[in-house]
């Protein structure tokens, strides 16, 4: 047979399962790194204030929260400065939203390119999810410059500040696996857009972002618990301020969702890629 | 000792047909619940094509291959396959060395993104390494023409100036197979003209391996060596380019006896002028539309003008050998922009009978070819008449009703036997 000549690639047939060549991502890095530097340029070229934005949108965000849900429905925060209260949500949240709402497109918006050049897919979800960590992680920043500003930081955790860049990499992973699972339907049914993003929206209300955890009924705690957004959201709250003690099972149960969802979403892009490519 | 560059074995590509709504979304569910759907054979048939069936070559290092074939013939779906943008449904490809394919000019280019942004992005994307693309930099730059712009967004470009940018990155390619689908058709015919040239180069000189997939028939045979003959899906013919043109040319006698475009905007040609109809007029004498040897005919040609210009147009007719069998010249003339028609006549008893093809050329002030419309129109003539054998296969590049007359003369004989 054809064993005793050496091939230095094969093109082998559709819909096959673990098929993630890494090697061959880490061969295009420089593309992936070329590919954010747009994103990140491209999304401010022409506007007045540029990058100011990232720092902006957080901000306006939190005293939007802080006047609807603090001054004019008064949730409560659980003895939380409200400001550090809900821009903790809302950066947290929007780096998930930002992600899904990103890669949920990584076929439909990039189907011209792919239809003539090959480079690996995953490039672009990718590439956008590492934009979202830059854009959010800069948020993230700000927020711990503004946290010493109000006067908070007395209550912080030290031994467990190690955890706040791994709740916060994780909410993007989630994000990001939920999105490349939307991406891979999406291509082929477009209602799916509109019903995911008006899912994302509600399900921004069952998720801890404007209102502490304990504002849910016990009857519902569980199943609140479940979503692997609240541990994220409410450990990463419970390590700076120590309002509620870390619900230690309830995270781990959302890594392990969370790490789940990003495996089978990469299998599923990987099987799936050669027909959605066909089919759009 | 020569080396394989790529092995296609045995690759067919199914594709399904139809619109995706409630009926496909039905189906789809149905799969995903049944592990093994037992739809009729018919049903399924009846919502797929198979656009390339059992397909097998092998390409030699260092070759240039032409694919031709008519528009659905399975072409563009076999450089897809060997690019990797999608994979066949069965079948395997093997291959040595790095593929990167250029299958449509300036793909990934970022209009907001300046012309050097561009070059690396865009090379980038193709394959190519940040320190390869250095190293080729200027290269690039140079064989572009728009070093003056470097730094302007690509948006602000003029289309001519964007795709010499996007073809001269493609044509640097470090990879050592090249595949390239009807990109030669880019710009004026200077820059076509040295894009041929530096196609030529990398195969030739740089020892590349080329894939070419082009309809122009006229570039396939002056590029390749070797071309392959797709028809619906298979592979009719595979061997030295000559010989397959001729008989894809031959065999598909369809081909253009008219070609007709509706818009300016549409229609091929360059700043200057665009062709609008080209076209043989005859009396044809059956199905297959053939010519009769005897039959004169007229070629017609009518192009927008866009430009107050001093312009003539050359035709010239090849055979299928690609032999200029004739060519001949309008008289310069300054057009004022608008339609421009044009009529040549070929008297019958001309031609002798085979398989003709129709180029034209611009050319502007009578020294600069503008365009060159090539492999336009196709014809076919045969032999009417008696049959004998030195009438039907005689000699030569035309056959003029020029009698030869011969008499005889009441002289006795006076030849010793």
């Amino acid at each position: 047979m054809n064993k005793i000549r050496q091939w230095e690639w094969e093109i082998g047939e559709e819909r096959q399962w673990f098929h993630i060549n890494l090697r061959e991502l880490f061969q295009y890095k420089d593309l992936l790194v070329s590919l954010i530097r747009r994103e990140l340029l491209s999304s401010y070229s022409q506007t007045i204030l540029g990058v100011l934005w990232i720092l902006i949108q957080p901000i306006l965000l939190t005293l939007f929260y802080l006047l609807v849900f603090g001054n004019i429905v008064k949730v409560p925060t659980g003895g939380i400065p409200p400001v550090l209260f809900y821009m903790s949500g809302a950066i947290i949240w929007s780096f998930f939203s930002d992600t899904l709402n990103g890669t949920m497109y990584s076929f439909v918006k990039n189907a011209h390119i792919f239809n003539k050049i090959y480079f690996p897919r995953l490039l672009v979800p990718f590439s956008l999810f590492f934009t979202y960590a830059i854009r959010n992680g800069v948020q993230l920043l700000l927020f711990f410059v503004l946290m010493f500003v109000f006067g908070g930081g007395s209550m912080i955790v030290y031994p467990l500040l190690v955890l706040i860049p791994v709740l916060f990499l994780f909410s993007g992973l989630f994000g990001f696996g939920l999105g490349l699972v939307v991406s891979a339907y999406t291509a082929k049914y477009k209602d799916l857009e509109q019903l995911v993003m008006f899912l994302v929206r509600l399900f921004m209300f069952v998720t801890p972002v404007v209102y502490p955890a304990t504002l849910i009924s016990a009857k519902y705690q569980t199943l609140f618990w479940l979503n692997p957004l609240t541990p994220i959201i409410e450990t990463f709250r419970a390590i700076l301020f120590q309002h509620a003690p870390v619900h230690v099972a309830a995270l781990v149960v959302g890594f392990a969702v969370v790490m789940l969802v990003f495996i089978l979403s990469l299998l599923l892009f990987k099987r799936k890629e050669t027909k959605i490519i066909d089919n759009i | 000792m020569t080396e394989t560059a790529l092995k296609v074995e045995n690759i067919s590509k199914r594709y399904q047909i139809g619109v995706y709504n409630a009926t496909s979304l039905k189906y789809d569910m149905e799969k995903a619940l049944r592990s093994k759907i037992k739809a009729n054979a018919a049903e399924q048939e009846a919502n797929h094509i198979w656009a390339l069936k059992d397909v097998s070559f092998e390409i030699e290092k260092g070759e240039v291959v032409g694919i031709i074939g008519k528009n659905g013939s399975g072409k563009s779906t076999l450089l897809k396959i060997i690019s990797r943008i999608t994979k066949p449904t069965t079948g395997l490809i093997k291959g040595n060395g790095k593929i990167s394919s250029l299958l449509e000019v300036g793909t990934g280019f970022q209009p907001e993104l300046t012309g050097r942004e561009n070059i690396y992005l865009n090379g980038l994307i193709l394959g190519m390494k940040k320190k390869q693309i250095a190293g080729v930099f200027d290269e690039i730059v140079a064989f572009s023409g728009v070093e003056k712009f470097l730094d302007t967004p690509v948006k602000k470009y003029s289309s001519g100036m964007y795709v010499r940018l996007a073809f001269a990155v493609a044509a640097h390619l470090t990879s050592e197979t090249l595949i390239i689908d009807e990109a030669l058709s880019v710009g004026d015919a200077a820059f076509q003209e040295k894009c041929m040239a530096k196609m030529k180069d990398i195969s030739s000189q740089e020892g590349k391996t080329v894939i070419v997939v082009s309809h122009h028939l006229g570039a396939v045979r002056s590029m390749c060596k070797r071309a392959l003959w797709l028809k619906e899906g298979l592979v009719v013919s595979d061997g030295k380019a000559d010989e397959v043109i001729s008989t894809y040319m031959k065999e598909e006698k369809f081909i253009y006896l008219a070609q007709e475009y509706h818009t300016a905007d549409s229609a091929p040609g360059n700043d200057l002028i665009r062709i609008k109809q080209t076209k043989v007029e005859s009396r044809f004498e059956d199905e297959h539309n053939t010519i009769s040897t005897e039959t004169p005919f007229s070629i017609k040609l009518s192009f927008w003008n866009l430009h107050q210009a001093e312009l003539s147009t050359t035709i010239r007719i090849h055979d299928i050998s690609g032999t200029c069998v004739l060519e001949s010249c309008s008289e310069s003339f300054c057009y004022s922009p608008g339609i421009v028609e044009g009529s040549f006549e070929i008297p019958g008893g001309y031609l002798k009978p085979g398989c003709y093809y129709v180029s034209f050329d611009f050319i502007t002030n009578n020294i600069e070819k503008t365009y060159s419309f090539e492999v336009c129109l196709t014809f076919d003539i045969r032999e009417k008449g008696q049959k004998s054998y030195w009438r039907e296969n005689r000699q030569g590049f035309i056959r003029p009703q020029a009698p030869f007359i011969l008499n005889r003369f009441n002289d006795p004989i006076n030849v010793a036997v």
